[in-house]
């Protein structure tokens, strides 16, 4: 007991310091809570490997350097649809001067994509996620494209149809100078 | 007759035991001044009658819930009915219980008429028993029910107790302004019993008399993705004071000259049959009034000033003890069974121990009042009067969480009908 | 100031000490003849102890009941606010302000603004109930050891004031011979199970110390709960709730864990229709595997799973595995077309090639039906046209249509498109038939029989969560009751008897059911002969 009764301040200070601990916790837990943890504009675009329709691996960090619209689409989609001619003619565009376009297909049939491929000619890399990125990076909406730029930073997030005038002065503003390269 | 009969014909056989055995115990305690021979005889005589009643009650009513739980073949807690009635056989056996530590007659003149209301209230609701969904089928459910209407059948009887304790305890001739208060809340609680007992009078009575009017409501269904105008069919069993918001009488029995209903209901009143309840609720008061009316053109003073000398008999503190004892014995058997097996049955059908919907927060709020009654039990100034006064709170508070959040805020728990 | 605090028994006590802790003498109100404050003894407790410093006034205001009750009283006020309107996690996918807005009106915008929609998880709700838990701690700490100290060390022989202010006291002639009488009556009392010392002339029975516990254990129990409420929220991966639709036949992955569910089978049973012709249902069922998955776990390819775990999983019986727990939630009836096998013949002889598996998720590419190679060409699960062009309308199987391109003997080099309808409607609809005949194919693919389809019927809906904490959460609750149990349905009492110059002192006190202890010490007297009604032992000056 006379132990005890010596250390009574600091067994007191001890207990009270736990307490406040466990409080800060427990109030921070609410404050806290609804943090909104997805990939926004500004932040780095987060790495993912995917296989592609080509049977290759394609890793979001292999096109470092170059511009990069990470495209979320599917078939079943209309205005995902209706958007892919225009990114296939900018892909042609402007490919030379470092674009990449990466066309995240939404978990269909490999058969359906590789037919519709077929069907608008696409030649950007189009990869087959199992619902695996489109989580990571929170879609929830079709078709949402991120603009990545070259050294792998979220420029912006744009949901829906993208059309010429969205997409022209964006491209211009994200592709590497050619002057700047050679 | 088959069982389903005679388990009904148990219920009532109880509800007569036990209304019988209500005015023995009254002879206990007023007769022994006009009976023959030695009042104490008297009392030993008729205080045994009157237990013996009420235990001929209770087997009765044991006799309904096992045959209903064979003819069921789920254990009958289920719905309103079926837990309002397994809570006054809970009731019934904590007074048993009580009566038998303490040897006091007088509590039976209050606990029965308490467990005459509540039974008569059950009857009220659908009598039919119903298949169970598969929620509620589990163990832990029928374990929950069961140990949480036995704590809460203890609570009443702290309530009966601590009632008590105030008719006999306020003066009725204190003039002072604390004095006044005291008399008014204590005649305002006897008055909303008697509402208890105007609405089973006014249920049964227009219940007999077939009375029915129809009404056909437009409202707005915000469930699906669209809201909806839908039109429902309310069917009232009361003659309408008021009727639903928005809605078209179809056919209505008249009623003493009222063939029209008299007002709407307000539109801020939410939810499925907030009309009906409304006017279930206004009748009960008018029913609690012409009750109260009656009670005091009849006694010409206070009814619990009328009441009072019935229980001089008794120790004041005895009853404060009682009251104390009753909810000692049951608040243990209402947080396991409201709480810790409800948080099993829950984390087992819904995967989460604790989901603050409206019955769980209300279990709580139950709890966290019982606590601090416990609590202020071991502070000076906190016993008598005052302790006396939370039991019946605490008790109006179990009321709220059995009965007004079943009916009027819906949750996961709500039982449908009615 | 300085305080004399020592008793004239000799013993040195604390400063705040209200009885002696060792005879039991009142310290302060000498004179009076009311009955004692018997509350933990009357020792001194920490809280009591004159001292500003800022620990002390903390340690101070946590330790008193009073500060607990309000505490639990403003709790309570809060809660019942918080049942008043929905709270905001019963509306699903609603913006909430706009719907306190348009359904409560002003008193629905003010309770949406001050936090009241979501009343259980606002920090100064949590913030009461870590108060709530501080002073369970704290007043528990500041009680239990100085209780301990007075009880474990406590004087047979106590003070004549002491035993006189109880609320239960007798004083009398005694009939016998002191030290006999005191015999016999210790023997009476250790019938009833009392725990009896006899020092000289005096005597101190006691049982059921160890009710005195039960407030202290149950305090107990609550802090685990609480704590291990408090780790579900801050620890990652200790509250993981999801709900995950599977249809009959599918195995998906559990997003963050390794694991992977397969629906094996739904089934759903109804009881007996009512008088009304209501069905209800009895019983839902998810036939479920569970899967870990051992290789290509990173979602590029196709994982290698291996079985961990199956079960059937019902409302109220849970498949559980490694804190994870699947609960049936919901189902939804989807009939689909998983798989068929399809017959292909020539559409004019009616000659049979053969027949190949085909199904509605994934299906392979490449086939060979007798001397035919027929490529799947494309696939378009739900069938439309958009501006003239085939399209799908989802990524569920509800119109499919394959487009074939069938190579071999008697073909053109380049092959024949056929396109395949399963859904005989679709068929009509699309006009198979005239598109095939256009095509120039000469086949005709077909399912024949049933038994060649596979359908799933049901979408079963799992909600998966953690279990991660739950053995703290029941740890503590047993705790809890068993300190309620102990505290409440046994009762600590204890006895006082001196016996000077053959006048008999006799106290007792309990801490609950004064009723039962009265009846217990006259049933004891009238053993040595002494009869007092049970009722008349009451001192008769409550502490009210």
């Amino acid at each position: 007991m006379t132990g005890l009764k010596k250390y009574r301040k600091q067994i007191q200070i001890a207990i009270l310091s736990v307490v406040l601990i466990i409080g800060l916790y427990t109030i921070g837990s609410s404050l806290f809570a609804e943090k909104d943890s997805f990939p926004q504009a500004g932040e780095k675009a987060p790495d993912f490997t995917l296989r592609g329709l080509d049977g290759e691996l394609h890793q979001l960090s292999d096109y470092h350097g170059q511009a990069v619209l990470l495209n979320f689409w599917g078939t079943f989609c209309p205005p995902c649809v209706d958007e892919t001619p225009l990114l296939q003619q900018y892909y042609e565009q402007y490919k030379d001067q470092g674009l990449v376009i990466l066309g995240v297909n939404l978990n269909e049939s490999t058969v359906t994509v590789q037919g519709f491929v077929r069907q608008f000619s696409v030649t950007y890399p189009i990869l087959l996620d199992k619902e695996q990125v489109r989580k990571q990076y929170g879609v929830n909406q079709f078709p949402t494209t991120f603009f990545i730029s070259p050294d792998g930073m979220i420029v912006e997030k744009w949901i829906g149809e993208l059309r010429e005038h969205h997409l022209k002065p964006r491209v211009e503003r994200l592709v590497p100078r050619k002057d700047d390269t050679a | 007759m088959t069982i389903e009969q005679f388990s009904n014909a148990s219920l009532i056989v109880a509800w007569i035991l036990y209304t019988l055995s209500f005015f023995t115990f009254v002879i206990t305690i007023t007769g022994k001044k006009w009976g023959h021979g030695k009042p104490e005889q008297f009392e030993q005589k008729w205080k045994r009658r009157s237990i013996a009643i009420t235990i001929a009650g209770l087997i009765a009513q044991i006799s309904f819930f096992i045959t209903r739980w064979i003819y069921a073949g789920h254990i009958p807690t289920s719905n309103m009915f079926e837990f309002l009635t397994f809570l006054t056989m809970m009731i019934t056996a904590a007074f048993i219980v009580v009566f038998f530590i303490y040897k006091s007659a007088v509590i039976g003149v209050f606990a029965m008429p308490l467990i005459v209301l509540f039974l008569s209230y059950a009857a009220v609701f659908p009598w039919e028993a119903k298949p169970l969904v598969p929620s509620l089928n589990s163990h832990w459910l029928k374990i929950h029910v069961t140990t949480a209407a036995a704590g809460e059948a203890f609570f009443a009887i702290g309530f009966a107790a601590g009632l008590m304790y105030l008719i006999r305890t306020i003066n009725f001739q204190d003039k002072s302004k604390s004095g006044r208060r005291q008399v008014r809340w204590l005649e305002i609680t006897l008055f909303v019993v008697l509402c208890m007992f105007g609405f089973v009078i006014m249920t049964f009575g227009f219940g007999a008399a077939n009375y029915e009017a129809v009404f056909e409501q437009e409202v707005l269904d915000e469930s699906g993705e669209e809201p909806q105008r839908v039109t429902n069919t309310v069917t009232y069993t009361l003659p309408p004071i008021f009727k639903p918001h928005n809605s078209e009488v179809i056919s209505m029995d008249s009623f003493i000259g009222m063939k029209q209903p008299l007002f709407e209901t307000p539109s801020w009143m939410q939810g499925v049959n907030s009309g009906r309840k409304l006017n279930t609720f206004i009748w009960s008061v008018i029913g609690g009034l012409v009750l109260y009316g009656l009670f005091r053109l009849i006694l010409r003073k206070p009814i619990g000033a009328a009441i009072q000398p019935v229980l001089k008999d008794i120790k004041a503190d005895d009853l404060d003890e009682i009251s104390y004892r009753a909810i000692s014995i049951g608040f243990p058997l209402f947080s396991l069974g409201a709480l810790v097996f409800a948080m099993i049955w829950a984390q087992q059908a819904w995967g989460r121990f604790w989901g603050w919907d409206p019955k769980e927060v209300w279990a709580l709020i139950t709890w966290l009042f019982y606590s601090a009654y416990l609590h202020l039990r071991l502070s000076r100034g906190w016993h008598g009067i005052k302790s006396s006064w939370l039991a019946v709170i605490g008790f109006v508070i179990v009321l709220i969480t059995l009965i007004f959040v079943n009916l009027v805020i819906a949750g996961l728990h709500s039982y449908a009908g009615v | 100031m300085i305080e004399n605090t020592k008793c004239e028994c000799g013993h040195q006590n604390a400063v705040g000490t209200i009885l002696c802790e060792y005879c039991g003498k009142p310290l302060h109100d000498e004179d009076s003849d009311l009955p004692l404050e018997m509350r933990y003894d009357g020792v001194a407790r920490r809280s009591q102890r004159s001292s500003k410093s800022i620990i002390d006034r903390v340690w101070r205001f946590f330790s008193s009941v009073k500060v607990a009750v309000y505490l639990i009283v403003i709790t309570l006020v809060l809660a019942i606010l918080g049942t008043i309107f929905p709270q905001e996690n019963m509306l699903i996918n609603i913006n909430y302000a706009e719907y306190y807005k348009k359904n409560y009106g002003v008193i629905g915008q003010i309770y949406h603004f001050l936090g009241l929609s979501h009343t259980y998880e606002t920090w100064w709700f949590r913030g009461l109930l870590f108060m709530i838990g501080t002073s369970l701690v704290i007043c528990s700490l500041d009680r239990v050891l100085p209780l301990y100290r007075a009880l474990s060390n406590q004087a047979v022989k106590k003070h004549p004031k002491f035993i006189s202010r109880q609320k239960v006291t007798l004083e009398r002639e005694l009939p016998a011979e002191p030290s006999k009488w005191i015999d016999q009556f210790g023997q009476a009392l250790k019938k009833k199970r009392y725990r009896v010392v006899q020092e000289d002339d005096a005597l101190l029975a006691e049982k059921n110390r160890f009710s005195r516990w039960g407030p202290y254990v149950n305090h107990i129990g609550l802090i685990i709960f609480l704590l291990a409420a408090l780790m579900r929220l801050i620890i990652p991966g200790w509250q993981y709730e999801q709900y995950v639709p599977i249809l009959e036949g599918d195995t998906v992955k559990i997003e963050g864990t390794p694991y992977y569910l397969k629906n094996e089978q739904f089934t759903i049973e109804f009881h007996e229709p009512d008088a009304e012709g209501n069905v209800v249902p009895r019983l839902f069922r998810t036939q479920a595997v569970l899967y870990e998955c051992v290789d290509n776990c990173d979602g590029v390819d196709e994982p290698v799973l291996e079985v961990v775990k199956e079960h059937a999983i019902e409302v109220n019986s849970p498949l559980e595995h490694d804190g994870l727990a699947f609960y049936q939630y919901n189902y939804n009836y989807t009939p689909i077309i998983r798989s068929m096998e399809v017959k292909l013949e020539h559409v004019e002889t009616g000659e049979v090639y053969g027949t190949f598996p085909l199904r509605t998720n994934d299906p392979e590419a490449m086939y060979e039906v007798g001397p035919y190679e027929i490529e799947l060409r494309h696939y378009l699960p739900d069938f439309t046209y958009e501006n003239g062009e085939p399209a799908t309308k989802s990524k569920n199987p509800n119109a499919p249509a394959f487009i074939f391109l069938i190579k071999g003997p008697g073909l053109p080099q380049e092959g024949n498109i056929h396109i395949y309808f399963p859904i005989p409607d679709d068929q009509i609809r699309f006009q198979q038939d005239r598109v095939n005949e256009a095509a120039g194919s000469q086949f005709r693919m077909s399912v024949g029989d049933m038994e060649n389809v596979e359908i799933a019927m049901y979408t079963s809906y799992l909600n998966i969560k953690s279990n991660k904490g739950m053995t703290f959460i029941w740890i503590g609750s047993a705790i809890f009751i068993i300190g309620l149990v102990m505290g409440f349905y046994w009762h600590h009492r204890r006895i006082w008897v001196r016996i000077d110059d053959g006048r008999l002192l006799l106290g007792a006190h309990t801490n609950k059911n004064w009723f039962g202890l009265r009846k217990e010490v006259s049933e004891a007297l009238k053993i040595t002969g002494i009869e007092v009604e049970a009722s008349s032992l009451d001192n008769g000056r409550n502490l009210t």
